[in-house]
């Protein structure tokens, strides 16, 4: 008793009880879809007495998805693997990073904050090859690649982070029956899509609901529909040089590609509530409207999560459904698709760190996932079959079909820019000031970073 | 006499009056919480909570059966079934999200193909068709439904049971307590140095913890977090006792110093004279009369410690069984909140302590006893 | 059950180890330097001179080790660049002066500094007074004490559900755009509305820290002694009188103390416009600005430094005020 009191009061770990062992989700060796080949080859890693910690940005539900995917790591190699989740990650992983007591392995739901801490010297870098591994088994591997690859303290170049889990955005939500019921058809191209909002005005209807609030991060829902113009105006090097400000914000073609975004969302008509409500309505909240009767919208464009916050019953692929937010006929730029997806890194030189990061190199730490939920892969190994539902699947369609993919530019910018100046400039448009006024704004924030 | 008499009730009627229209502007938008925190999602959604108490119109659809579910007879295929759940009643229905109300209970809705839908007042549908049905999908049967007012304790019931609520419970009560009584131990002695004791740099220090008061909480915590790793403190209770012992010290003398400073000075000198150290002096006199302050400091920082995440995610960790309950029920929230219900409800369930610690402590909070002891103070 | 002894144990240890320092010190003073024998004199006046510094020492440790060397740490960070890297001399500091976002932020905080602290303890004072006039005086307390007691999180979602927008024509959520519609305006998008949606952020603080005044104010109300009370309505003081004119000059030190912590709470309050707004349309505050440079993104420490430092900066006249003070009770 002396003891754990002692422990307790030094560590606070001693009396850890360790992680629970978790049953696994998909009994090894019985769904034949699973690629259980890639699993037994992890049995060869022993770990067993060793411990592996990870902080990632997922809380409640998403908590158990991953803990259901680290189950097999733990089943097949003997580590005890603890993930702890913290709403604000952002601020966490700087305070222990910086503080001295870092997770293994830190899971980052943007780029940029890891960027920062190789820089600083936080990251260790990953083993060799793991870049050329991405390239070659990724769809878009180049640019999966390159959102992984940061410079050192030292100035060089190495591959820090591994992603893991994607997200796609360019989608637009809708009631495929509220479509049948007025007799529209799902746009082709972005000219059909203006089309078809016109026409739903037209026809008495609003055709948008789109919100911004997010509590201390308002703005952001705005940020992914300028990507997705800047995608759609410009060639993918217009985009990247955007990215890294080689591209001046207040470039014309980004003033256009805000514009773009302002046809829909500064319209009175277009939006459900009128513009003015668009930054102060939670973007959590918005999208309820395409299910009232009679329907406050027709149209809700927002990333892969969205049916989380759909009303409580709905079904999505019956009652719910999406399409790709088609590019402009007349432009030939592809099909360009943007996306997110969190990073892995290793923060410390433990040696089941590096077998946890062959283990999301297997097919099989994706396959656990995808056959739940939430989860699309870039992974061209898996077995598209096994995702939980129809929607995921023509998701991971999109994601592995994409002639040009491009991740969340926000996510890549500085964070006084893609989390900050943007937002706010996003806010202040949607507010009514000039595109160019926010845009010059904006760089002239940047500015002051160099 | 009598004028005066009357002059009093009056103003016991505006006292009376005036501490109504405070403590009804005070806790309005706390009743808002209460009662959002008995109500799902959607209806919280749908409407405002001080609607909560009347019987509620909702609009919202139902499916129909598929093709699976129909009969035979009497030459039509026939697909039925009931669009309202237990208690609800019908006010209008259609078959059209455009026209969610063109027909009143008992119409029938002619459909394509020669099929009709007609839906009853009590909820019955029977959708009929000369021809074999053969969607996968039903149809959807928009319906305007009323609803006597329905409270849900399923809220409460998913925070209660939350996994490792009641570890969470008794880690927060490990943080908290100490973290509440060190604090005021050692403010009491600095306090009282500070208001009865002759030294040099004494005004200095005093403007030392105003000014301490101000430093933010964020700046603090990468030193202190690389400091106590580098002194093998790591994480863990004391380190967490120690960081908020050093936050909340500075309001702990700020405060028990103005109190004590307050006291009457003859008790002490006369104390002096009667020869008692000054360590008697604080034990025996000062702390029982500064009771009031003492309660009223351990109230706000037994809040503060209680009601903390940041502090404790950062000097405890976040492993699950280091968690506290600030962590636990932000857990249950998920990766992007938006629970409303559920915050509504853990808000309540981690407000309980607290008030009973400030009812406990509230007959502290008086200080009649010293104002009777001491002629002409 | 184990578990339960564990924490029961730490917290006893950790609570006897304090008082252990401080009894344990004493006596060993005493014995030291005993107050009797040939050198009584002597000893007495030099444990006069270290005795206080028992009393205060530990404080004066905790102080220095976890609020002056972190203040230390971030004026040092201040000159620095965003990694901490190498020094840039006052680059922090012109960046800021030169700021829009930063003088907005100044602004408010200003507009802050007058409102919270006096409404808060004005309204408090009235409180205490009057709820210990009443028969359900502790109810009326408790009542207006919770604000206090629910977390920021809890706080935020309640005026959520107060400032909410719909759009015209569909039911308001929001008690104030509820009550706005009932009078026959269109609803507002109330956190937007420039100027104004300060004093709507305001409102929130204001309704959390009254509690805190109320219970520091009633205790100090009900220490004026009976007899200067009972005094002035011999003299035929009304209760107007006796209330503005006797009592609150004689709670004049506590109502300074009051104003002093909640101006300091609104110096670094930053949980309530992050939440609700973020700094956005115009309600940016220095202590949000400050955390929003610290952690968000790819964190700046020698902005976000030089930051904490003019709100530090801004507690000054505070701190002077209350040495001139102390030195008046002492002189």
């Amino acid at each position: 008793m002396k003891n754990n009191i002692l422990c307790a009061l030094m560590g606070g770990i001693c009396a850890a009880s360790g992680a629970l062992a978790q049953d696994l989700k998909f009994p090894p060796g019985v769904d034949d879809r699973f690629d259980w080949a890639s699993y037994d080859a992890l049995k060869q890693i022993d770990l067993r007495g060793q411990r592996l910690t990870l902080l990632g940005p997922w809380l409640g539900p998403d908590k158990a998805l991953v803990e259901s995917v680290l189950a097999y790591f733990e089943a097949a190699t003997g580590a005890e693997v603890v993930y702890s989740g913290s709403d604000s990650f952002e601020q966490q992983i700087v305070i222990d990073a910086e503080g001295g007591s870092p997770p293994d392995i830190a899971i980052f739901p943007q780029p940029g904050l890891a960027a920062d801490l190789a820089k600083k010297g936080r990251l260790v870098p990953l083993p060799e090859g793991t870049r050329d591994w991405i390239k070659a088994h990724y769809a878009a591997g180049e640019s999966w690649a390159a959102y992984g690859n940061y410079e050192g303290p030292e100035g060089a170049r190495h591959q820090y982070a591994f992603p893991f889990k994607a997200d796609v955005k360019s989608l637009v939500w809708y009631v495929p029956e509220n479509f049948e019921d007025a007799g529209y058809d799902v746009p082709q191209t972005m000219e059909e899509l203006k089309a078809l909002t016109e026409q739903i005005v037209a026809d008495g209807g609003t055709p948008w609901c789109i919100g911004l609030g997010s509590g201390g991060a308002t703005g952001w829902p705005a940020t992914d529909w300028v990507e997705d113009f800047m995608l759609r105006l410009n060639p993918p090097g217009d985009y990247d040089a955007w990215v890294a400000n080689r591209l001046r914000f207040d470039d014309p073609k980004v003033i256009a590609a805000i514009e773009d975004f302002g046809w829909f969302a500064r319209d009175d008509a277009f939006v459900a509530g009128g513009a003015g409500a668009v930054a102060t309505t939670d973007f959590r909240d918005s999208p309820k409207g395409l299910f009232s009767a009679p329907p406050q919208c027709y149209l809700h464009r927002q990333a892969s999560f969205i049916p989380s916050f759909f009303p409580e019953g709905v079904v999505v692929g019956q009652d719910a459904d999406f399409f790709y937010f088609p590019a402009y006929a007349d432009k030939d730029l592809g099909q360009p698709v943007l996306g997110a997806g969190t990073m892995f890194a290793k923060l410390t030189r433990n040696p089941a760190a590096d077998a946890f990061l062959k283990f999301l190199e297997s097919p099989i730490a994706h396959e656990v996932w995808m056959a739940q939920t939430g989860f699309v892969t870039p992974f061209k190994s898996v077995n598209t079959d096994l995702y939980g539902d129809e929607t995921l699947h023509k998701m991971g369609d999109i994601l592995l079909n994409a002639t040009t993919f491009r991740f969340d530019g926000s996510d890549l910018m500085p964070g006084a820019i893609g989390a900050g100046a943007f937002w706010t400039g996003m806010v202040d448009y949607v507010g009514g000031k000039p595109a160019e006024a926010v845009a010059h704004q904006i760089q002239t924030t940047w500015d002051t970073l160099k | 006499m009598e004028g005066m008499a009357g002059r009093s009730a009056r103003l016991t009627w505006a006292v009376n009056l005036a501490a109504a229209l405070l403590v009804v502007l005070w806790v309005v938008p706390t009743l808002g919480l209460l009662v959002s925190s008995f109500r799902d999602r959607d209806q919280i959604a749908a409407s405002g909570w001080w609607r909560a108490a009347f019987p509620a119109t909702a609009s919202s659809f139902v499916r129909a059966g598929t093709a699976a579910d129909q009969v035979e007879m009497n030459g039509l295929w026939v697909i039925a079934g009931s669009v309202l759940a237990p208690g609800q009643g019908l006010q209008a229905w259609g078959t059209s999200a455009r026209a969610p109300e063109a027909y009143a209970p008992g119409d029938v809705a002619d459909l394509k193909a020669g099929a009709a839908l007609t839906v009853a007042a009590d909820g019955r549908y029977q959708l009929t068709s000369p021809t074999p049905f053969t969607e996968k999908r039903g149809l959807r049967i928009f319906v305007t439904t009323i609803a006597p007012p329905r409270a849900t304790f399923e809220n409460y019931a998913r925070v209660i049971g939350a996994e490792g609520l009641g570890r969470a419970f008794l880690n927060t009560m490990t943080v908290t307590i100490p973290a509440t009584v060190i604090p005021i131990l050692i403010a009491a002695f600095a306090a009282y140095a500070l208001a009865w004791m002759q030294f040099a740099g004494r005004a200095l220090l005093l403007a030392a913890v105003v000014g301490l008061l101000v430093v933010p909480l964020q700046l603090a915590l990468i030193p202190l977090l690389r400091l106590h790793n580098e002194i093998g403190l790591g994480k863990g209770y004391l380190g967490i006792w120690l960081a908020h012992t050093g936050f909340g010290l500075p309001l702990a003398i700020y405060l028990l110093r103005n109190y004590m400073a307050g006291l009457p000075k003859e008790i002490i000198e006369s104390a002096r004279v009667d020869g008692a150290t000054e360590f008697q002096i604080f034990i025996r006199i000062i702390l029982p009369l500064s009771f009031p302050a003492l309660a009223s400091f351990a109230i706000f920082q037994f809040l503060w410690v209680w009601n903390d995440l940041l502090v404790a995610t950062v000097f405890l960790g976040n492993r699950p069984d280091q968690l506290v309950m600030t962590g636990v029920l932000r857990e249950l929230l998920g990766s992007r909140g938006g629970d409303w219900e559920i915050l509504a409800a853990s808000a309540f369930i981690s407000i309980a302590v607290p008030l009973l610690v400030f009812f406990a402590l509230q007959k502290y909070l008086v200080r009649g006893l010293l104002a009777g002891s001491v002629k002409g103070g | 059950m184990e578990a339960l002894i564990l924490a029961g144990g730490t917290i006893l240890a950790g609570v006897f180890a304090c008082t252990a320092w401080f009894w344990g010190a004493n006596l060993a003073l005493d014995l030291i330097c005993p107050a009797r024998g040939p050198q009584a004199g002597r000893n007495i006046l030099r444990a006069n001179m270290v005795r206080p510094w028992l009393f205060i020492g530990p404080a004066v440790l905790f102080l220095g080790l976890y609020l002056v060397y972190p203040v230390l740490k971030s004026t040092l960070m201040s000159f620095q660049d965003a990694s901490g890297a190498r020094f840039v001399g006052l680059a922090n500091y012109r960046w800021l002066a030169g700021d829009a976002k930063f003088r907005e932020a100044i602004l408010n905080n200003f507009l802050w500094l007058l409102v919270v602290p006096a409404t808060a303890t004005f309204i408090g004072l009235v409180a205490a007074q009057i709820t210990d006039r009443i028969r359900w005086g502790k109810f009326a307390k408790s009542m207006i004490f919770m604000p206090m007691a629910i977390s920021f999180v809890g706080a935020g979602v309640i005026w959520k559900f107060i400032y909410d927008f719909r759009a015209e024509g569909l039911a308001q959520i929001g008690l104030l755009n509820a009550f706005w519609v009932w009078l026959g305006h269109s609803p507002q998008t109330w956190l937007t509305l420039p100027f104004w949606n300060n004093f709507l952020l305001m409102a929130v603080l204001i309704w959390i820290q009254t509690g805190f005044a109320m219970v520091i104010l009633s205790a100090a109300l009900r220490g004026i002694p009976e007899e200067t009370v009972e005094a002035a309505i011999l003299d035929g003081a009304n209760p107007w009188q006796l209330f503005f004119r006797i009592k609150v000059p004689q709670i004049w030190g506590t109502i300074a103390v009051v104003w002093t912590t909640i101006t300091i709470t609104v110096l670094k309050v930053f949980d309530i416009v992050f939440v609700m707004t973020n700094g956005e349309w115009g309600t940016q505050v220095l202590a949000n600005m400050m955390y929003n440079w610290m952690f968000r993104g790819a964190p700046d420490y020698g902005r976000g430094s030089a930051i904490a430092l003019v709100i530090m900066a801004l507690v000054t006249p505070m701190m002077i005020w209350n040495i001139r003070a102390a030195r008046r009770e002492t002189g």
